[in-house]
C-alpha cells in the first residue's frame, strides 16, 4: 500500500479548495458588479424619470403661471403626483412664494437641491427647475423623489444576486466534492493497485464500470499490468533457463577444470615414475658403458653424449613435471609453492619486485583449494608478465579461519574496466573461484595498476 | 469764501444730477409692477409679443415689470374689476369702461384708425358673402371678445341672427378661429383684422375675406390705482416717444403697432353698447 498523502497535498483538498476560492471570487466580483450595475441603473433611471417629469412640468406650467392659473396647474399637477415615487411637488412663483404644494414638502425649506439621486444626504431627491416662457422667467418647481422604493428595489435585487451567488457555490462545492471524491477515489485505486503490481502482485484488476477519462486509463493500466505480468512470466521462464544452463556450463567447466588437474598430475606422475625411471636407466647405462669403454675414446664420447642427452631429457622432463603439477604443492603445501614459484617468476622477469606476504594455517586447505589458488596465483602473474608492465607486485595470503582472502596488486598501467575484452584467463580465473563458492573482485583505473581480491568460504 | 461756497453748491449740485440718473424714477415701489394682457392669444403668445415692450419700459422706468395674464376673459375682467391685480392694464377696448370704473386710467392707445374684425372663408368656398353664412358653422372667439361683439352686431345689421341663423363655434384664440375654416373643420372664421394679417402667408393665401365689421378703438393702455400720477405720466412719455426712437421703433414693429397716442376715455364709451347686445 502506498503511504497515506497528507490532506493539504492531496489533489482533491487542492481541487475541491482551488474551485471554491476561484468560484467565491468570481461570484464575489459578479455579484458587486451586477449590484454597482443594478443601483447605477436604478440611480440614472430615476434621474432621467426625475428630469423628464420636471422639464415635463416646467413647460406645462408656464402658460398657468402667466395666467395666474394656480387652481387649473394644481388639477394637473395632482395628477402628477400620483405617481409612485414622488413625494413632494411645489411651484413657486416669481417671488419665490410657494403657490402650490402638494405632498409632504420638506421641513427644511427650501431643499438642498441634490445632482443625482446617489447624491442624496436625507433619501429624498430633491430637483429644481425653472419655469420659463418665451425665455422668460414665471417660476419654479420643486419636485422631491423618495429614494425609498429604488432603495427596496436595489436591495431586492441585492438580496437575489447574493442568493444565486450562495446557491452557485454551495452547488458547485457539492458538485466539485462529488466529483473531485470520485475522481481521486478512481486514482486511489490506479495508485494502489500500481503499489500492488509493483510488490509483484500481477493479479490485481482496476474497476472500468465507467468510461471517462480514468476508466479509460484504469483499463489501459489493466492491459498494462496483463502484458507486464505475461513478459514477467516469460523472462523468469527464460531466466530460470539461462540460470539452469549457466549452473550446468559452469558444472562443466568445473569438471574440466578438475579433469585438468586430474590428467596433469596423472601425466606428471607417469613422466615421473615411466619416463624418468628410463632417463635414470639410460644414464646409469652410459655411465657403465663410459666405466667399461677401457679408455677407447669413440665409447667414452659416445657414452658421455648419452649421459648429456639424457640429462637435458630430464631436465626437460622436470621442468614439464613441474609446469603440469608442482610437487612442491602437494609435499609442502601452498604457501611453499607460492614462495616457490614466486622465486622462479622473479628469476624470469629481473627488474619485478614481487613481495609475498602471508597469514594463518593453510595446511589443511584440502588438494583443491590449494590447487586452485595456486593456478589463480599463477594466471595472474602471468598476466602481469605480458599486459601490466608493472615493477612492483604485491601477493598476500590471510587464513581468517572461516574464510580465504587472496589479494594481488600490482601497478602496471592497469586495465579499463568497461572494456568488454576480457581476457580468458579472467574467465578461468573467475570460474576457479566459483568452483570454491568464492567471490573474485576485480579493480582497476588506467595507469594505476590491478587490483584482484579473492575471497574464499571455508566450510 | 463765497468762491468756495459757489464751488461747493456747483459740486453737489452735480453729484446729485448724476445720483437721480442711477436711482430709480417716479416708478419704483416695493413689488414689481404687473402688466396685465388681456388673454386673446396663448399666454406663450403673450409672452412671446409682449416681453420686448415690457422689457423696454422696464429698462426705461428703472423698475420690474412683470407681464401677467389670467385663464380667460371672465377671470381678467374679474381680476381687473374686483382685485385690481394689474398695475398697467393692456385690455380689450370694449372692456375699458368696466376698468375705468373700477379705478384704472387710461393714459394712452394704440395709435391707429381703429380695430375691425374679419370674416374670411377658404379662398375656393362657395360662401361669397355674408348671406351665404346661413346655416354655416362660423369660428369665433370668446363670446365676450371684441371680434366676436363686431361680428355678432355685423350680422345683426345685415339681418342674421347669429344665434339662430348659423352655428357659432368658439374657439380659444384667433389663430384657432383661423385654422378652423383653414382646415376645414368650420365654414368660415371671424377674428380681429390684426392677428389675421400677422397670420402665416400660406394661410391667408388661402382665404379670402367676405365681410369686415366697423371700427373700433384700438386698444388702451391704463394704469391701475398704485401707480401713482407722476409715473403714469412717465409711462405715457415713454410710450408716445417711443416711435420716435430706433429701440422704441423695434418694439412697435414686433407688436404689429405704429406707435401709441393720448387718447379720452370717453372714446371707449362709445363701444360699451357693444357689450350689451341681445
Amino acid at each position: 500500500m502506498t503511504e497515506p498523502i497528507p490532506l493539504l497535498k492531496s489533489l482533491r483538498c487542492r481541487l475541491i479548495v482551488s474551485v471554491v476560492i476561484v468560484e467565491i471570487v468570481m461570484l464575489s466580483i459578479l455579484v458587486w458588479n451586477n449590484i454597482s450595475i443594478i443601483q447605477t441603473t436604478h440611480t440614472d433611471r430615476l434621474r432621467d424619470t426625475a428630469s423628464s417629469m420636471i422639464q415635463q412640468i416646467a413647460n406645462s406650467s408656464g402658460n398657468y403661471m402667466v395666467a395666474v392659473d394656480y387652481a387649473t396647474l394644481e388639477d394637473y399637477l395632482k395628477n402628477v403626483i400620483n405617481y409612485k415615487e414622488l413625494l413632494y411637488l411645489a411651484i413657486l412663483d416669481r417671488d419665490n412664494n410657494m403657490v402650490i404644494s402638494l405632498g409632504p414638502y420638506p421641513k427644511h425649506s427650501p431643499p438642498q437641491i441634490d445632482a443625482h439621486p446617489a447624491q442624496t444626504d436625507d433619501d429624498i431627491f430633491d430637483i429644481a427647475e425653472d419655469i420659463k416662457v418665451a425665455g422668460q422667467p414665471m417660476g419654479k418647481v420643486l419636485i422631491g423623489f423618495s429614494l425609498g422604493l429604488m432603495q427596496e428595489a436595489i436591495n431586492k435585487s441585492r438580496i437575489r444576486g447574493i442568493s444565486i451567488a450562495v446557491i452557485e457555490i454551495i452547488l458547485t462545492v457539492l458538485v466539485t466534492v462529488i466529483i473531485g471524491i470520485g475522481l481521486t477515489r478512481r486514482l486511489g485505486m490506479l495508485s494502489n493497485a500500481a503499489a500492488q503490481v509493483e510488490a509483484g502482485n500481477y493479479s490485481v484488476s482496476v474497476p472500468t464500470e465507467i468510461c471517462d477519462e480514468v476508466g479509460k486509463t484504469a483499463a489501459a493500466f489493466n492491459r498494462m499490468v496483463t502484458e507486464v505480468y505475461n513478459r514477467t512470466r516469460q523472462l523468469q521462464k527464460a531466466e530460470s533457463r539461462s540460470t539452469k544452463l549457466l549452473h550446468e556450463n559452469r558444472q562443466l567447466v568445473h569438471t574440466s577444470l578438475e579433469i585438468q588437474e586430474a590428467e596433469r598430475k596423472h601425466l606428471a606422475r607417469e613422466l615421473h615414475d615411466e619416463l624418468g625411471q628410463c632417463l635414470t636407466a639410460i644414464q646409469a647405462d652410459a655411465e657403465l658403458i663410459r666405466d667399461l669403454s677401457d679408455k677407447d675414446r669413440r665409447i667414452e664420447t659416445s657414452a658421455t653424449a648419452i649421459m648429456d642427452v639424457s640429462s637435458r631429457v630430464y631436465d626437460v622432463v622436470h621442468s614439464m613435471m613441474h609446469r603440469l603439477r608442482p610437487g612442491i604443492l602437494d609435499n609442502l603445501g601452498l604457501v611453499e609453492a607460492l614462495k616457490d614459484e614466486i622465486k622462479a617468476w622473479e628469476s624470469r622477469n629481473a627488474g619485478i619486485n614481487c613481495n609475498f606476504t602471508y597469514a594463518g594455517e593453510f595446511s589443511n586447505l584440502g588438494e583443491h583449494t590449494n590447487i586452485t589458488l595456486y593456478r589463480i596465483v599463477q594466471e595472474c602473474m602471468t598476466n602481469i608478465t605480458k599486459h601490466a608492465r608493472a615493477d612492483k607486485v604485491s601477493i598476500e595470503l590471510y587464513n581468517y579461519g572461516d574464510q580465504l582472502l587472496l589479494k594481488v596488486v600490482d601497478n602496471g598501467k592497469g586495465l579499463e574496466m568497461q572494456s568488454h575484452s576480457r581476457g580468458l584467463g579472467l574467465i578461468g580465473m573467475r570460474e576457479r573461484v566459483a568452483s570454491l563458492n568464492g567471490t573474485l573482485q576485480l579493480d582497476s583505473k588506467p595507469e594505476e595498476g590491478v587490483s584482484i581480491i579473492i575471497s574464499v568460504p571455508l566450510a | 469764501m463765497k468762491i468756495l461756497t459757489l464751488l461747493s453748491g456747483i459740486l453737489l449740485l452735480m453729484l446729485s444730477t448724476s445720483g437721480f440718473a442711477d436711482k430709480p424714477g417716479h416708478c419704483s415701489y416695493a413689488r414689481p409692477i404687473t402688466f396685465g394682457i388681456l388673454p386673446f392669444v396663448s399666454a406663450e403668445q403673450l409672452v412671446i409679443r409682449f416681453t420686448p415692450l415690457v422689457n423696454y419700459l422696464s429698462k426705461h422706468l428703472n423698475t420690474q415689470i412683470r407681464i401677467e395674464t389670467a385663464p380667460d376673459f371672465v377671470e381678467f375682467t374679474r381680476r381687473t374689476a374686483k382685485d385690481h391685480r394689474y398695475d398697467i392694464l393692456f385690455t380689450a377696448p370694449h372692456f375699458y369702461s368696466q376698468a375705468h370704473k373700477a379705478g384704472y386710467r387710461l393714459i394712452a392707445s394704440v395709435d391707429s384708425p381703429g380695430m375691425r374684425a374679419v370674416i374670411v372663408v377658404p379662398r375656393e368656398s362657395a360662401i361669397k358673402s355674408i348671406d351665404d353664412l346661413q346655416g354655416k358653422r362660423l369660428a369665433t372667439v370668446n363670446a365676450k371678445s371684441l371680434a366676436t361683439l363686431l361680428v355678432r352686431k355685423h350680422l345683426t345689421e345685415h339681418s342674421i341672427n347669429p344665434d339662430k341663423d348659423l352655428k357659432l363655434i368658439t374657439t380659444p384664440t384667433h389663430d384657432a378661429s383661423l385654422l378652423s375654416s383653414f382646415h376645414g373643420v368650420t365654414d368660415a372664421s371671424a377674428l380681429m383684422q390684426p392677428p389675421y394679417a400677422a397670420a402665416s402667408k400660406q394661410v391667408r393665401d388661402s382665404m379670402r375675406i367676405i365681410a369686415k365689421t366697423d371700427r373700433a378703438p384700438h386698444i388702451p393702455i391704463s394704469v391701475g390705482d398704485r401707480i401713482n400720477q407722476p409715473c403714469a405720466t412717465e409711462i405715457t412719455t415713454l410710450l408716445l416717444a417711443m416711435a420716435s426712437t430706433t429701440e422704441g421703433q423695434q418694439v412697435l414693429k414686433h407688436n404689429h403697432f405704429s406707435g401709441f397716442k393720448r387718447s379720452q376715455s370717453d372714446e371707449y364709451e362709445k363701444i360699451k353698447a357693444l357689450m350689451h347686445q341681445p
